[in-house]
């Protein structure tokens, strides 16, 4: 590898934007050659043009930030919810008993299937939104988070208990940082869960937000708006990674040596 | 011997009992020793005759099925701070640092950081990790992960040091090199040890007294006291006429218990 390669390779803008370089050059080819008619597929330029409309009309704004604060509300009462009772299910051999068939039941349950029932109740509101995205992080976190306690090696316990630590001490010291790898794959699970289901709620409960947006814009025939949608939603998933999860297992489970280090720290 | 006793164990007994099939396992047989203050004694013994049960009794982590250990004249109940142990693979928590590690007894006793710090520097020079602390125990190599959970043990100030085959996963240079390095801590600190072995050259070389036991149903076979001088070191300790004497005694032991097994399968 020559120096100015070796150079940009180590930059993070390159990193990071490099892989989709080919995908829009071969995104632009297609559309410029006219391989699908112009109605159902658009090229780069088209997207492009549609998004400074929308963001002009301050259409994108609005319904980027009504997605983003139905996801919020989700994830929060999510984790609120998901965390302890993970722990709790985990570690209480008489929770696990009452719960685990109750769990399993609840998980098969897909999470869409819920959004009638959730809409006769809650009518077209945040409200069934929020259920939703709850549903859907709660019960991956619990399996995981059960999973990861179970992996803690049990010596870790008994070297904690025979330098003097009791049952609390055991719990943060020992259960919770052990199962931390599990944990955050859980919560990763989760969210990525907790937001598709927020795009389908929102295509079906559809009042606002950027799925509402895709499945209006399909009902106009406007294309461009609709790929606009997508790239908006990949990029948004890729940012939560990129700023909130990777940095916080890279300062945990990675610097412990408990998982593999990411190719990309 | 007027010395006070740290370790007692009589009588010990264990059965298990398969939770699947319902098989009986006779672990123990019946086993009685006791181990001096500051004295350092080690277990040998057939494969599968019972030692690390004997330790995990000791350690609390199991419970026996008859018979009494005491240690600095309580009875045993559960694990505690007053019997250290150091494992095999080490169980180090990957999520401290050395110093995390070191000071992890202390804080769970609620001692002051001031003084943690103080006795977790004492303790790592101790073991030839100053300079480590901030380290964590992956960065570590097999051998100065050991030195780590000895170093975390002894910062406890136990009544007693378990440790159940400390050097078995460790390469055969480097663990000589951590047999001096106890000895000299040993030598330093003279804590109370109770220390589980395959290797009789390594028993030898460590202890005041060996005891030998006999294949399962396990009981005591015999006694053997170590008077070799110290400071050991295996240069001139392993080339005494004394220490091999010792060696082929305790080899011819536990030789004649498997043939005895042998020759009457019981
Ligand atoms: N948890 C258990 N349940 C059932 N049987 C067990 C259990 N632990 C140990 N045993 C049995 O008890 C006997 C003694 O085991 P132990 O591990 O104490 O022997 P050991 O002397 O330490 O062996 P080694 O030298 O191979 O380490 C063995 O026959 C073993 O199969
Ligand atoms: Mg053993």
């Amino acid at each position: 590898m020559t120096g100015l390669a070796r150079r940009l390779g180590r930059s993070g803008a390159v990193r990071t934007l490099g892989p989709f370089v080919p995908v829009v050059a071969l995104w632009w080819l297609l559309a410029q050659l006219q391989v699908f008619p112009p109605a159902f597929f658009v090229g780069p330029d088209a997207v492009l043009a549609e998004l400074g409309g929308l963001l002009e009309r301050g259409i994108l704004p609005g319904y980027l930030s009504d997605s983003l604060t139905r996801l919020w509300y989700g994830v929060l009462f999510g984790l609120g919810i998901g965390l302890p009772l993970g722990f709790l299910v985990g570690m209480s051999p008489v929770a696990r008993r009452l719960t685990w068939p109750l769990l399993l039941f609840f998980q098969a349950v897909a999470d869409i299937a819920w959004l009638p029932i959730v809409i006769v109740w809650f009518g077209f509101s945040l409200t069934a939104v929020t259920f939703v995205i709850v549903y859907t992080i709660v019960f991956p976190l619990v399996l995981s988070i059960v999973a990861g306690i179970e992996q803690v090696p049990p010596e870790l316990v008994r070297a904690a208990r025979s330098m003097g630590a009791g049952r609390i001490q055991v719990f943060t010291e020992v259960i919770v940082p052990g199962s931390l790898p599990s944990v955050a794959s859980g919560v990763r699970t989760g969210l990525g869960y907790g937001w598709r289901a927020l795009v389908a709620a929102e295509i079906i409960v559809g009042t606002s937000g950027i799925g509402f947006m895709m499945f209006d814009a399909r009902r106009v025939g406007d294309v461009a708006e609709v790929f606009l949608g997508m790239i908006v939603l990949g990029i948004l998933w890729y940012a939560l990674d990129a700023l909130l999860l990777a940095p916080f297992e890279h300062a945990t489970v990675e610097r412990w040596g408990l998982v593999r280090q990411s190719a990309a720290t | 011997m007027d010395a006070v006793r740290a370790l007692q164990i009589e009588n010990l007994h264990k059965t298990y009992v398969d939770a699947y099939s319902g098989d009986e396992v006779v672990a123990i047989g019946d086993v009685s020793f006791d181990v001096a203050e500051g004295e350092f004694v080690s277990v040998l013994g057939p494969s599968g005759c019972g030692k690390t049960t004997v330790l995990n009794i000791v350690a609390g982590f199991v419970e026996q099925t008859s018979g009494s250990v005491t240690v600095a004249g309580k009875p045993v109940s559960g694990p505690g701070p007053d019997r250290g142990v150091v494992f095999q693979n080490h169980a180090l928590f990957p999520w401290k640092t050395v110093q995390g590690n070191v000071t992890f007894g202390l804080r769970m006793r609620g001692v002051a950081k001031a003084e943690r710090e103080a006795t977790a520097a004492e303790y790592l020079r101790l073991v030839g990790l100053t300079g480590f602390e901030q380290r964590y125990p992956h960065e570590l190599s097999g051998g100065m992960q050991q030195r780590l959970g000895v170093a975390r043990v002894l910062a406890n100030e136990p009544a007693v040091m378990l440790m159940d085959e400390p050097f078995a996963s460790i390469d055969a240079q480097t663990r000589r090199r951590l047999q001096e390095d106890l000895t000299r801590i040993f030598q330093e600190q003279r804590p109370t040890v109770f220390f589980v072995t395959h290797d009789v050259d390594e028993a030898v070389f460590l202890s005041d007294r060996v005891v030998v036991l006999s294949g399962r149903p396990s009981s005591v076979h015999e006694i053997v006291t170590v008077d070799l001088p110290r400071p050991r070191d295996w240069r001139t300790t392993g080339e005494l006429p004394q220490f091999r004497a010792l060696r082929n005694r305790i080899t011819d032991l536990l030789a004649g218990d498997e043939s005895h097994a042998v020759a009457d399968p019981a």
